[in-house]
């Protein structure tokens, strides 16, 4: 079930304007208390959207966090990372 | 059974899109821009049409509804609704839109017991997908909407089939309800268009992946050939044109309303890989 926790870390994100700061500034803090997996957690922090889509998160709910420059990402970034999915 | 005095009267139906940055863009470039006046032509034949209540067709972008509690159809009853609930982008205000409950409930009895599992949703707000039309064509919210949420994004989805014969139904039941309402019908959605996932664009959020089923759908669209669009719009086939190419199925529940006639206007988009459309009858 925890690709479900991370569903609910990117709407947090988009939700909580306090949770999204601190996902931009310390995001291995702000995301204490979730329950991921270590590979999760990982891939999570690194920005790793590839990873994460080949665990089946949803590739809309990333997209918070490219929008709102969360673990590493940005719109420019997120788009090289999960376009090599294909490319 | 909609010419009789003191029944609801359906008198017109559109399929729009909702690509949550258009109302910057108008804002930005102003009403004559393309975007402007393609939403600008549907707003004037709906308000031409002097609707007593919209209802729209939308898929949620999981907002309304999250993984936790994913309803593949439901219906909002409630007297009002806001949004959108999704940050909206600037130039977009956030309404409180009216709604008309009564009606509402109308329609969740009848769909269940005519053999649809409709969820019913109360004190909720929408995304951009249904406030970024509504935006466009209904000034000041000053008509009451209801809200209908066909699943459109995440498999299983609904059969093309299904939701065409849930309209149906919808469509039966709005004809018998003893009210003299003037009722406008919507959907909202794009044909092919892929968000934040593999198939975008480079350096942009979005991405057109199969332009020629925008093109094929529009040709059923224009030739009134809505058991051709049916039948070609599999599940796979959906999900192939794109991570939200579900939306499509709005647009068929929407069609259950149009009798097969040709469209006012259709104008194809095909930068978003989407369309706008009109029929307007009563």
């Amino acid at each position: 079930m925890s690709v479900h926790a991370i569903h609910k870390i990117c709407r947090q994100v988009l939700r909580d304007h306090d949770f999204r700061g601190r996902m931009q500034s310390d995001p291995a803090k702000a995301i204490v208390g979730y329950d991921l997996t270590q590979e999760e957690r990982r891939a999570l922090l690194a920005g790793d959207v590839v990873t994460l889509h080949h665990m089946g998160v949803n590739d809309f709910m990333m997209g918070y966090l490219a929008r709102f420059g969360s673990c590493g990402l940005s719109v420019p970034i997120f788009n090289e990372k999960i376009r090599s999915v294909l490319h | 059974m909609s010419e009789v005095a003191g029944v609801a009267k359906i008198v017109a139906a559109y399929g729009l899109p909702h690509t949550p940055f258009f109302p910057s863009r108008v804002v930005q470039e102003g009403p004559q821009s393309p975007t402007g006046l393609m939403f600008g032509q549907a707003r004037d034949s709906l308000v031409a049409a002097k609707p007593d209540v919209i209802l729209i067709f939308d898929t949620d972008h999981y907002n309304t509804f999250f993984f936790d509690n994913f309803p593949i159809l439901a219906i909002g009853i409630d007297e009002k609704f806001s949004g959108p609930i999704d940050e909206p982008r600037g130039g977009m205000p956030v309404y409180s839109v009216p709604s008309m409950p009564k009606l509402a409930e109308y329609l969740h009895n009848h769909t269940v017991r005519t053999g649809y599992d409709v969820a019913s949703l109360r004190e909720f707000g929408c995304d951009h997908s249904v406030m970024v039309p509504l935006h466009f064509v209904n000034p000041g919210m000053r008509v009451p909407v209801i809200p209908f949420f066909i699943s459109g994004h995440v498999p299983p989805l609904p059969s093309a089939r299904r939701c065409f014969a849930l309209g149906r139904e919808i469509r039966k039941a709005l004809e018998a309800y003893p009210e003299n309402l003037r009722i406008v019908i919507i959907g909202t959605g794009s044909f092919s268009l892929e968000v934040f996932g593999p198939r975008i664009d480079p350096g942009k959020t979005d991405g057109v992946p199969d332009p020629e089923w925008v093109h094929e759908l529009c040709r059923y669209l224009e030739a009134g050939d809505t058991d051709a669009l049916i039948a070609a719009a599999a599940e796979d086939r959906m999900h192939a044109a794109g991570n939200v190419g579900g939306e499509l199925l709005n647009w068929i529940a929407m069609l259950a309303f149009t009798d097969n006639r040709k469209p006012d206007f259709l104008i194809k988009q095909m930068e978003n890989g989407h369309a706008y459309a009109g029929w307007r009858w009563g």
